[in-house]
């Protein structure tokens, strides 16, 4: 994708798209305890000597949570800023275990497509430079 | 009317009613926004050949919730389940609900329920603690968790110092009322609702992890 076409993001689409679906995010977002108990159940967590950036509540919190928070009104660098996170800081193996119950594979699930609307999305021959 | 007459007079049912018809608005609200989901049951032949739940073994405890976070589950469970029994069951609340009402509930003898009381505080410092220093909570946390915590906390703190009578009694008391009512009021309406969305949630809504029927799913998941 070129430059020219990276530049414009369709806020009315995110919009759109997150109003759909708000009557769970408001949930979910609000039903988060912050109890970080979700964190030994993903393997990069573990994988990654319990770095904090890898735990499920934190991905959906700082990608969904600030999408949610400001409304759709972002630009493309913050969806750049996030592509790594719901890419490749998860792999969405469903393996990620929520005490309360959030489903949080869905959530960045939603947040990739989201991305996708917008062109944001890793590419084969990225290599690893957009992580 | 003095400020203790109305501390424990109408703000009481004030506060009541606000936790009562807040937790069946937020109910309500759960129930709106999903729908019963539509069960296609495989066919009756092949429900024959499904295995039989088979008993708890050891590695099912060890891969738990408790296997893997066996301190968490304890005090969190300490904490929850006090926390909701000692209000109920404290002396000082029956002596009222014996004035007013004409009747009483069983009351835990006054050290055990200071004994619990202070588990109640010392749970509460507990999740402090791992807000303030375990870098992963620290990583999510904000004012409004810490918040949530000295919510529930003061009413347990202020009950306790008010039983041993410490600093001046009434003043204790209006104050641990007053912490008590904004508990009962600020539960529908902040986090702490998950005491009772914890249910609805966790053993209805259909996911992976689901620990009850899981009859239900997102309303705007519309059945194509």
């Amino acid at each position: 994708m070129s430059d020219q076409e990276k530049k414009a993001v369709d806020r009315a689409e995110i919009s759109r798209m997150l109003d759909k679906k708000a009557p769970e995010m408001k949930r979910v977002l609000n039903y988060c305890l912050h109890c970080s108990l979700c964190a030994e159940s993903c393997f990069l967590y573990m994988s990654h000597d319990g770095d904090p950036q890898y735990m499920p509540s934190y991905k959906v919190i700082n990608s969904l949570g600030k999408l949610y928070k400001k409304k759709g009104n972002v630009d493309l660098e913050f969806l750049e800023g996030i592509k790594g996170m719901v890419w490749n800081n998860c792999v969405l193996c469903h393996r990620c275990y929520c005490p309360i119950g959030i489903d949080i594979p869905r959530m960045i699930d939603f947040t990739r497509s989201i991305c996708r609307s917008q062109g944001v999305y890793p590419e084969l021959d990225e290599g690893e430079s957009w992580l | 009317m003095d400020i203790y007459g109305l501390v424990r007079g109408p703000l009481v049912w004030i506060a009541l009613g606000v936790f009562v018809l807040g937790l069946v608005y937020q109910a309500q609200q759960f129930l709106s926004a999903t729908r019963k989901r539509e069960v296609v049951l495989p066919p009756a032949s092949l429900l024959g050949g499904l295995e039989l739940p088979k008993p708890l073994s050891l590695a099912d405890i060890s891969n738990s919730f408790f296997g893997v976070y066996p301190v968490i589950t304890v005090v969190t469970t300490i904490f929850h389940v006090f926390l909701i029994m000692l209000p109920i069951f404290v002396l000082g609340h029956n002596v009222l609900l014996e004035e007013s009402f004409g009747f009483s509930l069983f009351v835990f003898p006054e050290r055990v329920a200071h004994f619990l009381t202070l588990l109640v505080v010392l749970g509460g410092v507990f999740f402090l603690g791992r807000r303030l220093f375990i870098y992963r909570v620290q990583a999510i946390s904000t004012v409004y968790d810490y918040l949530i915590i000295a919510i529930v906390v003061v009413p347990f703190v202020t009950g306790y110092m008010a039983g041993q009578q410490w600093f001046s009694y009434e003043t204790v008391l209006i104050i641990h009322i007053l912490a008590g009512e904004l508990m009962l009021m600020a539960i529908p309406f902040t986090k702490l609702k998950h005491g009772l969305l914890f249910f609805l949630y966790r053993y209805q809504m259909n996911y992976e992890h689901c620990l009850g029927s899981g009859s239900r799913v997102w309303s705007y998941n519309q059945a194509k």
